[in-house]
Order: C-alpha cells, then sequence, then structure tokens
C-alpha cells in the first residue's frame, strides 16, 4: 500500500474515524487530485463524517450547504444586507451626498452577507473543507450552477466584479441516492460508495464512540444490529443508530441485553413504524440469540 | 515502451473492455484513473482496484460486474459480453415462463385457475365501484364515467408546484433583491415592489403503449386514460407500437374515445398484432428526437413485456432512456394477478431499469400511478 495513503488511513483514525482502505485512497487521491469527491451510500453510513473529519485532520474550517428542494443559488452564494442598505440609504438623504459614491458605499463588501459558498472560496487563512450535503435533494439547476462553479472556483457578484478563490477548498459532496446525480457533476467529481461497515468495523467504531460501553455489551450490540441489517427492513440502521441505541442502553446502566430492553429501545434502531411492527417477539428472540452467542 | 505508456496503453485497453461490457466510462473516467494510479502503489492489486473503482465513479450495482472485469481482464483471460445483463438475470431467480396461447390471446397459465371473483357490490356509486372493476369487464357508458374521473385525477400532474421561486408579476412574496435594484432607480423610494413566486412544475409525460393482441383488453381503457391525461397536462408525447412504432398523439381527439380509437386502428399497422418491444424502443429512442426525454420527462411504458423480438436491444434501449429521463414507470396489467411473476424475458431485461413497476387493471391502479407522476 501506498505510504501516503497508509498516512492518511491512520490520521484519520487519529481523528475518530474508523476508515477501510478503501475510504483513505478515495481521500487521499481527492486531495492530491484536487477534485471533489462524491460520497455515496445509504443513511448513517458516515457520509457526513468524512468531511468534518477532514476538517479537523487538516485544522481548518468545515463549511456546510445542506441542500434541499428549492435551494437556489442567492442562498447558497451571498445575499445583500437589504435592511442596512436601507438604513445608510434613509440615512444618505439627509447627508446628500453625490449618487456615485452612496452606490459604492451600500454595495460595499460590508454590506454583503457571505452564504457558504461565498465563504468557502474567500476563506484567507488556508483552504476550507466544504461539505455540500445531500446534493441529491436539491434541483438539477442548482446542480450545474455547482458545475460552474467547482470548475473555476470563482463567483461573479454584479456589483462588485468576480472574486477568485483564495484557496481551492476541498471539495466532499454527499448524497443518499433520491436521484441520479448528473452526467456532468458526476465527471467533475471522484466517486466514493459506502456501505454498512462489517463487524469488525463497526466494533471499533462504536468502542470509539462510545467509551462507557463494557465490551460485552459492545459485542452484543454489534452482532444484534449486523444479523438485524440482514432481515428484509425498509430502513436498515445505520452506524448513528448503533451508537445511539448502545449509548441509551448505557444510560440505562443495562451490561446485558435481554428482550424487554431491546424491545423498549427499539427505536432507536428502527425509525419506522412497520419495521418495528414486523420485528416481532420470534424474530426479536432470534436476533437475541444470535447476538449472545460466542461464535 | 516505458513503463508509464505501458500503463497508459493497458488501461485504454480496460476501458475498452468495460464500455463493451455496458459501463459508461468516457475519456474523462479514463484520463482521472490514469492520473489516480499514478499517484498509488502499482504493486498493490487490491489498490489499484479499489482506485479504478474510485476514479472511475462506478455506482454500487456496477461493482459486482466489475470485479469480475477487473478479475479476468488482470489475468488476461476473454472478456464476456455483457456482464452487467448476467448480473441483472442473476438477481431474479428463474423459472420457466408460464404463457399459454388459447386461440385469441396470450394467457399466463396459473396452476390454480379459479375463477376472478366480483369486486363491485350493488348500490355503490358508479365511480367507487369502478375504481376496482377490471378494464376487462368495462362497458362504454363505464368509459365515459371513468373519463370524467381521470380528468380529476389527472389536474394534480399539472398543478404541482415547483419549491424554488422565480420572478413574477403576480402575487408572489416580496423579492428584495429585486425591489431593491428598482428602488434604486427612483432615489431609494419603492415605488413597486418586486415580488416572487413558485412557478408550475410541469411534468413532461412520454407514454408508450403496447397495441398488440396480449394487451387487448386493456388498451381501450389505458388509451382513454391517455387522452384523458392529455387534456389535462399540455406535454405528453403519445406513441402506440406492435411490431412498428407509430406517433398518435395528434391522432387523438379528447373526449372522444371511441372514433380515437377507430383512427387509430386505422392508422397504426398491425393493431392487435404481436410486439417487438426492443426494436420500437430502439426506434424511438434514435428517431424522436424532438420528443425531448429529460430530467422533467416521466417515460411511461404500457405493456405486458411479452416480446417477440430481440431483448438484448430492448435492453440496450432501456439503458439509453434511463440516462435520459427522470423517471421510468412500467405499467403492466397483469400486475393486477397477485400470482403474477414477471418472469418472461422481455420483461426480466426491462426491469432493472425501471424506478417503478406498477399493476395497470383497474382505476385504483392508475390512481397510484399519478402519485407516482407528480
Amino acid at each position: 500500500m501506498n505510504e501516503q495513503i497508509r498516512a492518511t488511513q491512520a490520521a484519520m483514525e487519529r481523528w475518530g474515524y474508523v476508515a477501510d482502505p478503501e475510504i483513505a485512497t478515495a481521500v487521499y487521491l481527492a486531495r492530491e487530485m484536487r477534485k471533489p469527491l462524491l460520497v455515496e451510500g445509504e443513511a448513517g453510513v458516515g457520509k457526513t463524517e468524512i468531511a468534518k473529519v477532514l476538517a479537523r485532520m487538516l485544522s481548518t474550517e468545515l463549511v456546510r450547504l445542506q441542500c434541499y428542494e428549492g435551494l437556489d443559488s442567492n442562498t447558497a452564494l451571498y445575499e445583500w444586507n437589504y435592511q442596512r442598505q436601507l438604513l445608510r440609504l434613509k440615512i444618505a438623504e439627509r447627508e446628500a451626498r453625490n449618487p456615485d459614491e452612496l452606490e459604492d458605499l451600500i454595495f460595499g463588501r460590508e454590506y454583503l452577507l457571505e452564504r457558504p459558498l461565498l465563504r468557502a472560496i474567500t476563506r484567507r487563512e488556508g483552504p476550507a473543507v466544504l461539505l455540500i450535503d445531500e446534493i441529491d435533494r436539491a434541483d438539477e439547476g442548482f446542480e450545474a450552477f455547482l458545475l460552474e462553479l467547482l470548475s473555476d472556483f470563482q463567483i461573479t457578484i454584479p456589483e462588485l466584479g468576480t472574486i477568485r478563490a483564495e484557496h481551492v477548498p476541498v471539495v466532499v459532496l454527499t448524497s443518499n441516492r433520491s436521484r441520479e446525480i448528473g452526467d456532468a457533476l458526476r465527471r467533475r467529481c471522484l466517486y466514493l460508495y459506502l456501505e454498512h461497515p462489517g463487524f469488525e468495523k463497526e466494533l471499533r467504531i462504536l468502542r470509539g464512540k462510545v467509551p462507557a460501553v463494557s465490551e460485552q455489551l459492545a459485542t452484543t450490540v454489534t452482532r444484534f444490529v449486523q444479523r438485524l441489517r440482514a432481515q428484509p427492513l425498509r430502513k436498515l440502521p445505520g452506524v448513528a443508530e448503533t451508537l445511539d441505541w448502545a449509548q441509551a442502553l448505557v444510560r440505562l446502566h443495562r451490561d446485558v441485553l435481554d428482550a424487554e430492553t431491546a424491545r423498549a429501545t427499539l427505536g432507536c434502531l428502527l425509525k419506522d413504524e412497520q419495521d418495528i411492527k414486523s420485528t416481532g417477539e420470534e424474530r426479536l428472540a432470534e436476533l437475541l440469540a444470535y447476538a449472545a452467542a460466542k461464535d | 515502451m516505458s513503463a508509464a505508456h505501458g500503463m497508459v496503453a493497458q488501461l485504454a485497453r480496460f476501458a475498452g473492455a468495460l464500455r463493451s461490457g455496458g459501463f459508461r466510462v468516457g475519456l474523462s473516467e479514463e484520463i482521472d484513473a490514469a492520473a489516480a494510479l499514478a499517484l498509488v502503489d502499482l504493486l498493490d492489486r487490491a489498490e489499484v482496484h479499489r482506485t479504478l473503482r474510485i476514479a472511475f465513479r462506478l455506482p454500487r450495482d456496477a461493482w459486482d460486474a466489475f470485479d469480475r472485469l477487473f478479475e479476468e481482464y488482470w489475468d488476461g483471460r476473454h472478456v464476456p459480453q455483457h456482464p452487467a445483463l448476467d448480473h441483472a438475470l442473476e438477481r431474479e431467480s428463474l423459472r420457466p415462463a408460464q404463457w399459454r396461447w388459447d386461440g385469441q390471446r396470450v394467457r399466463l397459465e396459473m396452476p390454480d385457475e379459479r375463477e376472478r371473483p366480483e369486486g363491485d357490490t350493488p348500490g355503490y356509486s358508479p365511480e367507487a365501484a369502478l375504481r376496482r372493476k377490471p378494464f376487462e369487464e368495462f362497458s362504454e357508458s363505464d368509459l365515459a364515467v371513468m373519463e370524467r374521473l381521470v380528468a380529476q385525477l389527472a389536474r394534480r400532474l399539472a398543478t404541482r408546484r415547483s419549491r424554488r421561486r422565480v420572478p413574477t408579476a403576480a402575487r408572489g412574496v416580496v423579492d428584495l433583491r429585486r425591489s431593491f435594484r428598482r428602488a434604486l432607480a427612483s432615489d431609494g423610494d419603492f415605488l413597486k415592489l418586486a415580488r416572487r413566486a413558485r412557478p408550475l412544475d410541469e411534468t413532461r409525460l412520454v407514454i408508450l403503449f403496447d397495441t398488440s393482441g396480449s394487451m387487448d383488453v386493456y388498451t381501450r381503457v389505458l388509451l382513454a386514460f391517455a387522452f384523458a391525461l392529455r387534456r389535462v397536462v399540455r406535454r405528453v408525447e403519445i406513441f402506440a407500437f406492435n411490431t412498428t412504432l407509430v406517433r398518435v398523439t395528434r391522432m387523438i381527439a379528447p373526449g372522444k374515445v371511441l372514433r380515437s380509437l377507430e383512427s387509430l386502428s386505422a392508422g397504426v399497422p398491425d393493431w392487435s398484432g404481436g410486439t417487438r418491444i426492443g426494436a420500437c424502443l430502439a426506434e424511438f429512442v434514435a428517431l424522436h428526437k424532438d420528443v425531448r426525454v429529460d430530467r422533467n420527462t416521466v417515460v411511461v411504458c404500457v405493456s405486458d413485456g411479452l416480446d417477440q423480438g430481440d431483448t438484448e436491444l430492448l435492453e440496450r434501449s432501456m439503458r439509453e432512456l434511463r440516462s435520459r429521463a427522470g423517471k421510468i414507470i412500467w405499467l403492466n396489467p397483469l400486475l393486477g394477478d397477485a400470482r403474477y411473476r414477471p418472469e418472461c424475458a422481455g420483461m426480466r431485461a426491462a426491469l432493472p431499469y425501471v424506478d417503478h413497476f406498477a399493476p395497470a387493471h383497474n382505476l385504483d391502479s392508475l390512481r397510484g400511478l399519478l402519485r407516482l407522476v407528480a
């Protein structure tokens, strides 16, 4: 394995992210090739966490843009502070200023409200980590706009002129695959698909994130969740759910997992009514028996 | 030949093999892969494998096929023709087809063929009863009632609002950005406020209709449904196909289902004949470029998938449609039967590319369609 990939992997682990070689390779390549990294995968497999860990690793700022249907470029880029501009205009009326001068004044940088994308490219202290979260929720129009930004890293504001990136940010995009990302945007990125972690990995994540959990309980919980994911569910529990559940069990001071506790706390794992209903007593008993087994 | 040059050449060959295996690997993927390989340990086979997967941007469902191809290619063995297809077929457990020709039309043969239970109860409102009534039992007056109902349902399609706001001259929320710009012209006085509102987000529909013999009982009602849609949604294109593809959008007089049907069966050759779905879809993809199929377009294919033609062609056309359309819905009237399994070759080839595979045997199932489309 390439030394630098190994180093990336070690660094991510140090900052609390259990990264397998695939993730480390993708992160390393994205940084070396200066390309955005598109991370896809089911909810709760740790897509967003990659960007957060990257920011900590590089000890820089994490700028996050949460996408949603209807997100437009104004909200993502910049907005003028209209209230302040208006106030300034009213004051200017009494001062009888030269109009050109006035315009320069109210369209100055201090009246500009930076939104995430502008913030990410104007950071002076060094490259920021720009997280564009759940890009699949934004409209295609926004995707096209993003394409332009991600290739040139410059933004044109009619009143101010073109603002070029001080440092090209490290960009991570995530998608839940609620729709397919356009080819053009995909082409700009490197691609990483995350799956639910295997037993060893999930156990390590759990021990790392919830130190209070006993060794035995951690093993039981992980085995239980791994087995649960093999069931035909509508919404599979992610790592986040495993952590929540372990956290809940610790709070309840449970060291062993019995049927009653499991039933009462099942809502930590399963977030769908039908999934909870379909996990009846029998199946629960089977899951618990599997989780408690030693092999 | 230098080592780097050899690597690039090998990469190009591998990318070519991927393409012929049905992967969308373009030049930009190759360039990225070459750049990425220069950064990693080429002696580590697993690392090369990971790197290629990342740089070629392969989605999860393509992994298995890619892994197989990677293995075979790296061992220097022959590249199989269609690994992606093999993969898709493996997922369904294959059972022999269960179709029977009963002299008039192809029918599903079931181990326990029983009488279809009667769904309607006397005293119901005609519409409520109609909703569950199988199309095979529709009469002329039923058709008229249905048209009214469908029009009402279809209106929902045309009235979905976008979540984005765009400038408007009519009512809406105040757009400060534009209002402010305007105010500058009048010395900072807001004489007229600019506004923004949510535009109507019109879904485009492309309906592809199977008019072959095995679909006969459904065609009339489903076409009536399409007509009703057309009256409400402006952007509907309707095609009929059996052994050839015919654009029928303009042959249709809204509100006159029967007359339209007559002119259709005169205008569409081989009405009630056999089907070559693959060839017809390929023709649609290749020739009707003026019919816009983009992310706002929902392609509805109405067919039982009983294909007499080339399933490979069908698969290729479906893949092409998949890459362009926002959504592909396949309506199969046979799906209304709980015992039905999509096992005929045509249906199997098309299924991996379909977003929603839904029944279309009564009005209730068509209602479901509107939910999928909007």
